[in-house]
């Protein structure tokens, strides 16, 4: 009876602690704050979902997943496919390629300072946050085509993957992809060139930079022979995005006329008012991501800018903030735009040049970690 | 057997709890922060606290209305920081009356959560200049420059200089001095600054009173021409002596079509002990100024101290100590001052102020009620000054903008043992043209 009731007690201990052994390997180990946050306060307010906060392990596992074909369907592509490194994660070509080379609708966006500005992704808007975009690239039959079930399957058969989403998450979960991938864009902050150095006070511009920041931080005014180039209006002064609130990052830059404007956040919202109306994005690290424009179309920096200067199509939902902004006091009317000198635009052209930020582009802790494993 | 059960039952509880703690932590998400208000508190002596740098709540709206949500305190400093100004690159600057840190340079950064955080602050070699008081960023020959009032300058009976700064740098460019015992009679002088405004290549800084509150009181304003940074004349604004001193002008605002189109250049001056508010016309054809003309009269109209201007797109604001009122005009009609609404009834020592919008969307206004903390009789403060004492309400009050309505009220001294020296808007909360 004695060796009945030990070995009773035996089996309870050792039922008590697996379990205990597998409840402590299924649950996650609280995850570590990012070490070292640094975002520059100027950036502004941001807020990170409650349900996923910046952690070590989930940008760990984020960085992996966005460098790993894995996550396409063919286990071919990746993320970084479209959002090189180097490129400011942008791909150089007009459109995004698709898995068959056909060019597709958008070019691919660049992938920085994803915190701030508007709270929309896409150039369209479609996606109301970063988790939530995550994702579509993914299922795009056209971008990576990969089922979502059958990823998770797969990530559940590597061991490491198992490890990383425990230590992060807890469980492998197409919601914990996108929680992850979301982390890991989130912390692709860009805050070390030329124009943030200067912002701090630690560098000083040119001539020639100077008085295109000063033209790109002005709405001209004739009333006050204020020269300016307008970018303000849409691009905000230290982030060079979209603004925040509202759709007010959003607008029709007047590269087409009403009959061949395309949709853009109209096809979200529903409201004519937005036709033609694409997500205004960062300028941060504008001079490696040629070409331009949401459909590529311009292709320099050059170019740009005689756009602005006197290449703007008025359509009924054209800018306001574009179609009154002239530096000429009786503007001719034959055209819309800037008419600004060539030296203007090219201090521009030079300021837009102190948005890149060398190493954000080479940064180790955003590059390929696969490299070397494969 | 029965301890075996009674643990079997606590099994669940234990698990649970065991779960709670292995969840990863969840920070709050950082959502709105258009109503924190930076503030510059003063340790006050008999309180045993010290000087500090905050971040605090100011909407109403909020749970934690009236919280310090960040602080840097200033153990050393015998004097706290006086005046906060955002830089037009976004840095933070803090004027300051102990000579150890006249002028500083304050760090704010943001946590993995997004929330601010004040991380600190530098102070700043100003070549021996002392007790700062405003500063503004403005060209001179197509350059800009932070220019600096130091009301102590480097010290004596008459001193008192505008310091001119490299803004990247922080580093003097130039000390403008000219005491009135060395420039000699009828020449343009420079004494106890404090107000600075400019428009175009002219600024004005006023001429209040030395730092000890004692030894002399200005009554007039120093036009600086900013081609060559030198004085160029002074213009006395003084009529009334409520007070039997002269008129100590403080703050200044150079009225300017870039704040309305419709508006006419002018100087408008706050007379600290006159109680008046007066305009000066600007020709900018000739670079002339007019006569000098009294707008208002405090002594008429049962106010006393007038202080700072602050302004909104439509509106521009004046705080009055006594009884502590922000009066309101109409923007468009400046330099006149037509008046825009009634006043807004703060408390006494109204003085800075702050413009933002509530959780719900509507539209405030924060004042800071204080002159200086310099302590009061009640607390037997070493620093007291009797007439001071009576201007230091050590709130700040909340109101709705629209109507004026009093919505809430953080009373420093009450709450943190502290008073309350100035307050501007958290960076993105809006910015003001006190200038």
């Amino acid at each position: 009876m004695a060796r009945q009731r030990w070995i009773a007690t035996a089996a309870a201990v050792v039922a008590i602690g697996t379990g205990a052994s597998y409840v402590i390997r299924a649950l996650p180990p609280d995850p570590t704050p990012v070490a070292d946050f640094s975002a520059p306060f100027v950036f502004g307010r941001f807020s990170v979902p409650q349900d996923n906060p910046l952690t070590e392990e989930a940008f760990a596992l984020g960085r992996r997943l966005f460098y790993d074909p894995a996550l396409s369907g063919g286990n071919d592509r990746s993320c970084a496919t479209c959002h090189i490194q180097r490129l400011a994660f942008t791909d150089g070509l007009p459109t995004a390629a698709g898995l068959n080379g056909e060019s597709l609708e958008f070019s691919s966006m660049s992938l920085v300072n994803l915190l701030w500005g508007q709270e929309r992704f896409f150039w369209d808007g479609r996606a109301l946050s970063l988790e939530q975009q995550a994702l579509l690239p993914i299922e795009n039959p056209q971008e990576m085509a990969q089922d979502l079930e059958e990823l998770v399957r797969e990530l559940k058969g590597s061991r490491q993957y198992r490890r990383m989403f425990r230590q992060a998450y807890g469980e492998v979960s197409s919601e914990n992809i996108a929680r992850a991938l979301a982390t890991f864009m989130r912390m692709l902050i860009s805050a070390g060139s030329k124009y943030d150095r200067f912002l701090r006070g630690e560098a000083v511009l040119t001539e020639q930079e100077e008085l295109g920041r000063k033209l790109f931080m002005a709405h001209p005014d004739t009333k006050v022979s204020l020269r300016g180039g307008n970018c303000i209006d849409c691009h905000s002064q230290f982030l060079t995005s979209g603004f925040r609130d509202g759709l007010d990052g959003f607008s029709n830059n007047g590269l087409d006329k009403d009959v061949d404007l395309p949709a853009g956040l109209m096809a979200v919202t529903g409201n004519p008012a937005h036709k033609g109306f694409f997500k205004v994005p960062t300028l941060r690290n504008i001079a490696v991501t040629a070409p331009y424009m949401h459909d590529g179309r311009l292709q320099t920096l050059e170019d740009v800018m005689d756009h602005y200067n006197g290449g703007v199509v008025v359509s009924p939902t054209l800018s306001p903030l574009i179609l009154e902004a002239d530096n000429a006091a009786s503007p001719p009317g034959s055209f819309v735009g800037l008419r600004l000198t060539d030296s203007e635009k090219a201090a521009i052209i030079a300021f837009l040049h102190t948005l890149t930020d060398e190493a954000f582009l080479s940064d180790a802790r955003f590059s390929n970690p696969l490299e070397g494993e494969l | 057997m029965k301890v075996n059960n009674e643990f079997k039952g606590l099994l669940p509880a234990l698990f649970t709890a065991a779960l709670i703690s292995m969840l990863p932590a969840q920070p709050g998400a950082q959502v709105r922060e258009e109503s924190h208000g930076v503030v510059l508190l003063r340790g006050l002596p008999t309180l045993e606290t010290a000087h500090s740098i905050a971040i605090v709540e100011l909407d109403p709206e909020q749970e934690n209305f009236g919280e310090i949500l960040s602080e840097v305190t200033q153990p050393d400093m015998t004097h706290p920081l006086h005046h906060l100004y955002y830089s037009p690159a976004g840095r933070l600057y803090a004027t300051g009356l102990d000579p150890v840190c006249s002028l500083a340079e304050i760090g704010l950064e943001r946590d993995a959560t997004g929330a601010p955080q004040v991380t600190g602050f530098e102070c700043l070699d100003t070549q021996g200049q002392m007790v700062g008081e405003d500063i503004m960023w403005h060209s001179s020959n197509g350059t800009e420059y932070m220019f600096v009032t130091f009301m102590g300058g480097t010290g004596g009976d008459d001193g008192g200089t505008l310091g001119v700064f490299d803004p990247q740098t922080n580093a003097v460019v130039k000390v403008i001095e000219a005491r009135p015992s060395q420039v000699g009679a009828d020449k343009p002088y420079i004494m106890y600054p404090h107000g600075i405004s400019a428009y175009q290549d002219r600024m004005i800084i006023t001429s209040t009173v030395h730092p000890d509150l004692a030894t002399g009181v200005g009554n007039a304003l120093t036009v600086i021409d900013l081609n060559t940074l030198e004085p160029i004349q002074n213009i006395v604004v003084e009529n009334e002596k409520p007070l039997g001193f002269p008129s100590s002008p403080v703050e200044v605002l150079f009225a300017r079509p870039s704040m309305n189109e419709n508006i006419k250049p002018a100087v408008l001056v706050n007379t600290m002990f006159g109680f008046e508010t007066w305009k000066v016309p600007y020709d900018e054809a000739s670079k002339t100024f007019g006569d000098p003309e009294v707008l208002y009269s405090g002594a008429a109209n049962n106010t006393a101290v007038p202080l700072e201007f602050y302004g909104t797109d439509t509106e521009l604001f004046i705080s009055h100590a006594l009884p502590g009122v922000v009066k309101r005009y109409d923007l468009a009609k400046l330099p006149d001052l037509v008046s825009s609404g009634p006043d807004i009834q703060a408390a006494p020592g109204a003085h800075h102020m702050i413009f933002f919008t509530s959780k719900s969307g509507r539209d405030l206004i924060a004042v800071q009620n204080n002159l200086l903390n310099l302590g009061n009789a009640a607390d037997n403060d070493p620093t007291d000054v009797d007439f001071i004492a009576a201007l230091n309400a050590h709130t700040i009050t909340v109101h709705d903008l629209a109507t004026g309505e009093q919505l809430g009220s953080v009373n420093f001294r009450e709450k943190y043992s502290k008073g309350v020296d100035n307050l501007e808007g958290l960076f993105g909360s809006g910015f003001v043209h006190h200038h």
